[in-house]
């Protein structure tokens, strides 16, 4: 079991998709993340341990290395793209409540603001860490994020931004979480963002790259 | 008798201290200024009150029209294509209202529409038959790039898809090039031209916002993962697409010639605020032969100088941009790392002109107060203005949020300064 574990492993860290996936040149027409996901559940892998023995422990390593700049955005999003074809077959068992998640992260890209691949990073990072993501999309509202909040009022909340326009309605959307609910942790992050920033307008968190935000996720969860 | 704006931009862009600051706002599509700052401007100076032209409408940029280029003291003033980035050309001037309330002029066929949240939908070529290409938010300043990007199956992609925008020059896009040049004649201002055609997978244009019905690669996460999981098929877009180009600046040199002085060759981005988009080995390897070929043409047959855009934390790629061939880096984001501007000029400042690093515009501009962006913009000019090699322009284009105090404040300072 542990070897087809191992592979996984190696697929996501590699980012080899699947098997047709020409990526990377050196791991052609073998069996990516998906086929080995699918193939260590017939074999009787339990779902937890292809999460925890695998997909958490690659995504960790292929975000420690963003975080020391020895691997870049290409290569984050082809290891997501593997990772979330692995977690496409322990999806029923995450909604059977089978195999259990750390906890819940809603994400969104704040007001006016259409950028997302730095928060799509994020989400698939810390998906890969464990927890399940409630992606709203872009140009979110507080009361988008509110109404999800309400939805799983015990989730950790992360706002992303791009742009100086747009930063500003991070200071709108904390307050107004705040005040409905003073006891979620809300972290931030985006290109403009600063832990300066994130001081002034009552974030809890915030973090330059996708590895720290789950970092401070999994001690949330301790 | 004194340098005029033409002398001190050769000197400044050949590495010579020029009599004055070389300044530019709104010369090219990544040094402008937001429509709703050019109206504040214009009432600044005391100027007619009109509709402000939305010369570059993807960035809601507007024109900096000869008044304002005779306020502001700028010395370089740029020429642009017939058509903007979604294909619509630059004719027929209606008045249309900004969501924020503003008067503006859009191209006779700027067509949009409205989305059930209130969000502007622009379409390619104005066509609102087709899917729409672009939307900015009932909240926003600008537009954004919706994503089209077709499913890619097993077939292949085919080349000619990611190409349908790079065609060769037409008869009439000469004769445009033409006249540009024509009413130029007795300006004295440094002329930077953005002929297009020459951007290796800039972000912003790889959707193919002027197209109809795009195909092949034109989702942005499939972008970047195709420079590594498709690295061939992307070199020989980026083979096939400089020899197109190549085979365009020889004809529209041939009407144009040196009356231009600085060519606008690439926005692609390779920095975030931290990293980059790619190893410099990729970059050596998928980018420096397709810009050095570009570049080498226009240094061997024209005295044009090549102008490099890239946000981001690039400090270890300015090595690889000067043996591409750029004469020009823009827009020196002076926050990202290792992008210290005292540093880049100590290491670089000789073989590479700084086009822009004249102010924080993440940080002091937008957040601070006057005086610090004054002190900036006086400390920034000391450092990147010695020995010449620099153009002054803030870090990327000027925001619409940006307090106008603070315009203010850039531009005293300017003002004691030249």
């Amino acid at each position: 079991m542990d070897d087809i574990l191992n592979q996984i492993a190696i697929c996501v860290e590699a980012g080899k998709i699947n098997k047709t996936s020409p990526y990377p040149p050196s791991m052609k027409d073998q069996d990516g993340a998906d086929e080995l996901a699918r193939k260590a559940l017939e074999q009787g892998c339990k779902p937890d341990d292809i999460l925890e023995k695998a997909l958490i422990p690659a995504m960790a390593n292929v975000g420690n290395k963003f975080s020391r700049k020895e691997i870049y955005v290409p290569q984050m999003l082809m290891s997501a793209k593997a990772m979330s074809g692995a977690m496409m077959h322990l999806k029923p068992y995450f909604q059977s409540g089978e195999t259990k998640r750390k906890g819940t992260f809603i994400i969104g890209t704040v007001t006016g603001d259409l950028h997302d691949i730095g928060k799509n990073l994020v989400s698939m990072m810390v998906e890969g860490g464990g927890w399940e993501v409630i992606d709203l999309g872009v140009d979110v509202s507080s009361e988008k994020f509110l109404k999800a909040l309400s939805e799983k009022p015990d989730a950790v909340i992360g706002l992303s931004a791009l742009l100086t326009t747009t930063m500003e309605n991070m200071k709108k959307i904390v307050a107004d979480i705040k005040a409905k609910s003073s006891t979620s942790k809300i972290m931030v992050g985006g290109a403009p963002v600063t832990q300066d920033y994130c001081n002034k307008i009552g974030a809890d968190f915030y973090s330059p790259d996708p590895q720290g935000a789950v970092n401070y996720l999994n001690q949330l969860a301790k | 008798m004194g340098s005029n704006s033409k002398m001190n931009f050769l000197k400044t862009v050949n590495h010579e201290q020029p009599d004055r600051l070389v300044v530019d706002f709104g010369s090219t599509g990544v040094t402008g200024i937001h429509v709703l700052i050019i109206e504040k401007l214009r009432d600044y100076y005391g100027l007619e009150k009109r509709p402000v032209k939305v010369t570059e409408p993807y960035q809601m940029l507007g024109e900096v029209d000869n008044e304002l280029i005779r306020e502001m003291d700028i010395d370089v003033i740029g020429l642009f294509g017939a058509k903007n980035m979604f294909g619509i050309p630059n004719e027929n001037w209606e008045q249309h209202k900004t969501l924020w309330g503003q008067e503006v002029l859009f191209p006779g066929d700027f067509n949009y529409t409205f989305n059930n949240n209130g969000d502007i939908l622009i379409y390619p070529e104005g066509d609102i038959s087709v899917a729409p290409c672009g939307i900015m938010p009932k909240s926003g300043y600008f537009f954004d790039a919706l994503e089209r990007q077709q499913p890619i199956d097993g077939s292949g992609l085919r080349l000619e898809d990611n190409l349908e925008e790079f065609g060769l020059v037409s008869e009439s896009e000469l004769n445009y090039w033409k006249k540009q040049v024509d009413s130029l004649r007795d300006n004295d201002k440094a002329v930077m031209a953005s002929l297009g055609g020459t951007a290796l997978g800039d972000i912003a244009l790889v959707p193919g916002l002027n197209l109809k019905n795009p195909k092949g690669i034109r989702g942005v996460a499939e972008w970047y993962m195709s420079t590594l999981a498709r690295e061939d098929f992307i070199r020989e877009i980026f083979e096939r697409q400089t020899d197109i180009a190549v085979e365009n600046l020889r004809k529209i040199f041939r009407v144009i010639g040196n009356r231009i002085d600085a060519a606008f060759i690439c926005g692609t981005d390779f920095g975030t605020q931290t990293s980059t988009f790619c190893s410099p080995e990729t970059y050596a390897s998928l980018w420096l032969p397709y810009y050095k070929k570009v570049n080498d043409w226009i240094h061997r047959n024209t005295t044009w100088k090549t102008f490099k855009h890239s946000c981001g934390a690039v400090e270890q790629f300015i090595p690889l941009f000067i043996e591409s061939g750029f004469d020009i880096i823009n827009p020196v984001q002076i926050n990202a790392s290792g992008m210290e501007p005292q540093s880049l000029k100590n290491k670089y400042g000789d073989k590479i002109v700084f086009w822009g690093g004249g102010v924080d515009t993440q940080g002091a501009f937008a957040f601070g107060k006057p005086q610090e962006v004054k002190d900036q913009v006086k400390r920034q000019c000391e450092i990147l203005n010695k020995n010449g090699g620099f153009v002054f322009n803030t870090v990327h284009n000027i925001q619409a949020n940006v307090p106008f105090k603070n315009v203010v404040a850039m531009l005293e300072a300017l003002k004691e300064i030249k």
